[in-house]
């Protein structure tokens, strides 16, 4: 059941969350579902809906915070072969559940929104890919599309029209970088998933090297409810320049972790110490990522930062995919960067130099340092490689992601990482174990 | 060719002006400045994956990006001596070299490795890496030729992408992920490709070496010699590595209008007959060594007047000078002697306008009929490769068995009964690929080894060539067969039942005819056949020839020797000169350019005979960007 509170102007994503059933089509559509892609197909045309999207002012909601009737537009009109849309269901994010809880929920939504975006673009077949381990959100959006052929909502003929509108869903293969859009094209092409290099993008050469978009799962779950309500009743909601409510995830250490939807624009204070219940008693928040494992972290202090996207992005950091990571004071920094390393090093696909063998390196100086083998050195050498792996030397984000991961630890905790390297103690969880 | 927009780009204060959609890496070279590249290869589609080639850029965001991957627009001011790229490129180099096993001293590319020369140029001049390397297995015997060594790999791609892109083939890929990603075969089964040395030249570091070559030398012991591959009648362009007087290495040279830089592995790794130590070098008669004076007397006596009773086989690479001498013998005091080529089509000698290998590239049908070019002309095979996959060429292969172009899906193969090419080739003319507009059509066709009727193959091919406007290219099989048969000299004799045989180069494929009594044989290496002969004649190696190859499209291109003919191994053309003395024909050139000079005269088909370019290759300008600030 969701946690519907922290929404002003009432919630978007979650509307119906809570009704029995919901991801039944029968259930879905009484509430009012459909009535978005019926209303796209009788009588939109494509640059109607595209219009739409641009004036609810919906972003992206996979991380990188691009408005998406932009997107769309970037698709070329007058392609003479097959357009797709490709929705990114491949949640792995360290910290991110929110793709997983809508697609569970609602499945609806999403076949409805990426239907309506199908449409928009001026093709006939969306693609769901979705991570490899989502085996309930997979049998769910697997029913739903199944009814939705069956009710004749999807097919050669939806509601009636001649204009054909498929989706077809494929598992992903297990890796994190089956998130990043043009590894995931790859992926679905049945290759070995590595990111492309852009120029060309996938807006112009995309899926088997035709025009395509790739949405994110709430991006597109937030489309029919623009199309119901209007665009600008969605720009009702949020900041000035950031529109419109978000999933949150809160994990950590919280009382109550879960999926929120927030109105963008709402502090983190209020997220973490209200909706999620706060850090346990006697503890405070001493960091938090506020957007994922990717985004840079902010410390405890900043708990008053706004949920609102262009702030976060002044500050250096990112909304990114809303996955909220709460870490209290009996933690230990170093000890979790050298854990999130460990991922990224991990996940690292290997393609591009910087990525495959710097995020490694970092992990080796890691566990040196965590071993009391730490010294100036090691310091000089974390902040040599996250700068070696920043700034436009990786092939795609995950490099910069992992940089970002050191250079923002180290830039809020610096004593701490001094401790160890210095000192080989931690004030925070005790003397080490192998001192 | 549509006109192609020009665009002005800026370079470290350098405007020059490109073709737009040039990448910056390529504009760069052209003011003479290097931005250091590992993936990038300019045969190869770009990937950006190395990032070696990081530089600023304005306009765009204020971080370093790769010049391998972006083309140039108007206005673009490039800088590749800022701060931030130059930081940048170090700190790739850094990483590159956090694992690198820094083997240069017993490395077979250490002097010629562009990740020292990278280092040096462009890299940090102190190194923090410390603690341990990461180890793998090594070296893995890709195949009985290369060796890979997983430590010193700088996972550039270029060689899985090549056999992806280039070679078609499947065998080579990339296993793990991360740090741990290594370049595999497929199944870890030997490569079994006839391309797969070109992987060893494509090799920005030490990972891929030829097994041939292993730990034998440093290159910058090795005297290089351009030359031209002697293995089949494609004529791709290669350089001869010579140590000791031993050849030690062949690789290929880049030339586009034939080759792009690529050589089967017949041409790269058959070479090593050139340096066995059990070499013919001297003269014999009846099994004991004598002079080349007794020897070719011997030689003349015997096979002298014989008419047609007297047989001769010839090698498919000997040189045009070879074969116009050879020519004046079997005019004069030779004449009437049975000749049979080695290793040589049943096609006639070219007529009419022929199709040259650049010319696939613009192709937009090639019809292949009756040849396997995977093994017959195997640098063509890729260049038709080229053409279909990255040009969108549509490809017919007319061939009663599988091929190696079946792999593209889009390939129409017509399995043909063996003999009726040619009624396939009739068919043809309706084809519904040849109907569609756009771009001229292009006709390969081989003999089928023998299977198909040559004369009615080329008919068949002339008439649908003038339907459809096609051109022709025969696909000779034999060295110099299409320059052998502009002289006159490539014959299709039986050899059955002559008494005389002076066979030069290997033994007829047909063995020895029971008939013979006289056997003079000439060439390089001892083999079981000369058991009975009379006279052994010592042959040089294509390593130490000199003279000159047609192949199969026409083109001229010179031979030079790596090796020196050592005495007492004399050069073909002095052996032929006084053969045909002690013939009674005299022959008397001093050296092979006034037989060059001569030869261009007499067919004007050897007419680039006349001028052979100067001895030394011109030198290569080498692109060095300014030193690092």
């Amino acid at each position: 059941m969701a946690e519907q509170r922290g929404t002003v102007g009432g919630p978007v994503l979650t509307e119906w969350f809570g009704r029995a059933n919901l991801h039944k089509l029968e259930v879905y559509e009484k509430l009012g579902g459909y009535e978005g892609l019926r209303k796209v197909v009788t009588g939109m045309s494509a640059a109607q809906v595209i219009d739409e999207v641009k004036a609810s002012g919906l972003r992206g909601r996979g991380g990188a915070d691009f408005p998406t009737a932009t997107k769309w537009s970037f698709v070329p009109k007058d392609h003479p072969g097959p357009k797709y849309i490709v929705v990114n269901a491949d949640e792995s994010e360290p910290g991110s559940a929110k793709d997983r809880y809508l697609m569970e929920n609602s499945p609806h939504a999403l076949i409805e929104g990426a239907a309506i975006a199908t449409f928009a673009i001026g093709g006939h077949q969306a693609w769901i890919y979705i991570r490899g381990e989502y085996d309930l959100p997979y049998e769910k959006l697997r029913d739903a599309i199944a009814e939705a052929h069956a009710k004749g909502h999807l097919g050669d003929h939806p509601f009636g029209t001649d204009y054909p509108l498929d989706i077809r869903l494929y598992r992903g293969h297990g890796a994190y970088i089956c998130g990043e859009e043009t590894a995931l094209l790859e992926s679905l092409e049945g290759k070995r998933a590595q990111p492309r290099s852009r120029p060309p993008f996938p807006a112009i050469k995309g899926a088997w090297g035709q025009p395509t978009a790739v949405n994110n799962v709430e991006t597109l779950s937030t489309v029919p409810w623009i199309i119901r309500h209007g665009g600008a009743e969605y720009a009702k909601r949020g900041t000035e320049k950031a529109k419109g409510t978000r999933m949150v995830t809160v994990s950590g250490d919280v009382q109550k972790p879960g999926n929120y939807e927030i109105e963008i624009g709402v502090t983190y204070r209020h997220i973490i110490e209200e909706l999620a219940g706060g850090p346990f008693p006697g503890r405070k928040v001493k960091v938090f990522w506020p957007g994922g494992s990717s985004a840079k972290v902010l410390p405890g202090s900043m708990l008053d930062t706004s949920t609102d996207l262009d702030g976060l992005k002044a500050l250096g950091t990112m909304g990114g995919s809303g996955g909220i990571i709460v870490m209290d004071d009996s933690h230990c920094v170093v000890k979790g960067a050298a854990r999130l390393l460990r991922f990224y090093a991990h996940e690292s696909c290997g393609k591009c130099t910087p990525c495959r063998v710097g995020s490694n390196w970092a992990v080796r100086t890691y566990e040196r340092i965590l071993a009391n083998e730490g010294s100036q050195i090691e310091l000089a050498l974390l902040d040599r490689v996250q700068q070696g792996l920043q700034g436009g030397r990786c092939l795609c984000g995950l490099g910069d992601a992992a940089g970002w991961v050191i250079q923002s630890t180290m830039n809020h905790f610096r004593n701490e990482y001094e401790e160890h390297c210095l000192h080989h103690t931690c004030s925070v969880e005790g003397a080490l174990i192998h001192a | 060719m549509p006109d192609v927009k020009m665009v002005n780009v800026t370079i470290d204060g350098h405007v020059v002006t490109v073709p737009d959609g040039t990448l910056v890496v390529e504009a760069a070279k052209l003011v003479g400045i290097e931005i250091p590249v590992f993936c990038y290869h300019h045969k190869l589609d770009p990937v950006g994956a190395c990032r070696m080639c990081l530089v600023e850029i304005s306009p765009g965001p204020p971080v370093a990006q790769a010049g391998c991957i972006r083309p140039v627009a108007d206005g673009m001011v490039v800088k590749t001596q800022s701060a931030m790229a130059v930081q940048a490129r170090a700190d790739i180099l850094e990483f590159e070299l956090v694992n690198h096993p820094l083997d240069c001293p017993v490395c077979d590319k250490g002097g010629e490795c562009p990740l020292q020369d990278f280092t040096f140029r462009h890299g940090y001049p102190t190194s923090r890496i410390d603690g341990p390397r990461l180890h793998f297995q090594k070296p893995i015997p890709l195949s009985p030729n290369i060796a890979l060594d997983r430590e010193r790999c700088v996972l550039c791609y270029r060689c899985t992408r090549y056999y992806d892109e280039v070679a078609w083939e499947q065998e080579l890929t990339v296993a793990e992920r991360g740090v741990h990603s290594v370049i595999a075969s497929q199944f870890d089964q030997p490569l079994t490709s006839n391309f797969s040395g070109n992987i060893i030249d494509l090799c920005p570091v030490g990972a891929l070496t030829s097994r041939l070559w292993r730990f034998e030398s440093r290159p910058w012991d090795l005297h290089h010699t351009p030359s031209v591959c002697s293995k089949c009648a494609v004529g791709c362009n290669v350089t001869l590595w010579q140590r000791r007087g031993q050849l030690v290495r062949v690789t290929s040279r880049e030339n586009d209008d034939i080759d792009e830089g690529w050589i089967c592995d017949r041409g790269r790794f058959d070479y090593t007959d050139v340096n066995d130590p059990a070499r013919l070098r001297v003269p014999a008669v009846h099994g004991s060594k004598t002079t080349w004076a007794v020897a070719l007397n011997t030689v003349a006596d015997g096979i002298k007047g014989k008419g047609s009773k007297l047989g001769i086989s010839l090698p498919q690479d000997l040189t045009n000078e070879e074969a116009f001498l050879f020519r004046r013998l079997l005019d004069g005091p030779l004449r009437g002697a049975k000749v049979k080529m080695h290793g040589r089509t049943a096609l006639p000698a070219p007529s009419g306008e022929q199709l040259m290998i650049k010319d696939i590239d613009d192709a937009r049908v090639i019809i292949i009929v009756a040849s396997d070019t995977e093994n017959d002309v195997p640098i063509v095979n890729l260049r038709v490769k080229k053409a279909v996959s990255k040009r969108g060429a549509k490809l017919i292969v007319i061939h009663p068995d599988a091929v190696d172009l079946d792999r593209h899906r889009e390939t129409v193969h017509i399995r043909n009964q063996p003999g009726e090419a040619a009624a396939e080739v009739r068919k043809l003319a309706d084809h519904e690929l040849l109907h569609e507009p756009g771009g001229p059509v292009a006709i390969l066709y081989g003999d089928g080894r023998g299977s198909e009727d040559a004369a009615g193959l080329v008919a068949a091919c002339t008439e649908l060539a003038a339907k459809v406007g096609a051109k022709l290219m025969p696909l000779y099989r034999g060295t110099n067969e299409r320059g052998s048969l502009e002289l006159g000299v490539a014959g299709w004799d039986s050899l059955d039942g002559v008494e005389a045989l002076l066979s030069w180069g290997p033994p007829p494929t047909a063995g020895v005819p029971a008939s013979v009594k006289f056997h003079a044989v000439w060439d390089h290496l001892p083999r079981p056949e000369h058991q009975n002969a009379s006279v052994v004649l010592p042959a040089t190696s294509f390593a130490e020839r000199q003279g000159s190859y047609t192949n199969l499209e026409g083109r001229v291109q010179f031979l030079r020797p790596a090796v020196d003919a050592e005495a007492p191994l004399k050069e073909s053309w002095d052996v032929l000169c006084e053969l045909a003395a002690a013939l009674g024909l005299p022959l008397d050139y001093v050296g092979i350019f006034p037989i060059q000079r001569e030869a261009a005269k007499a067919f004007p088909a050897l007419a680039a005979l006349a001028q052979p370019p100067s001895p030394e290759p011109e030198p290569v300008p080498v692109l060095m960007g300014p030193a690092r600030p």
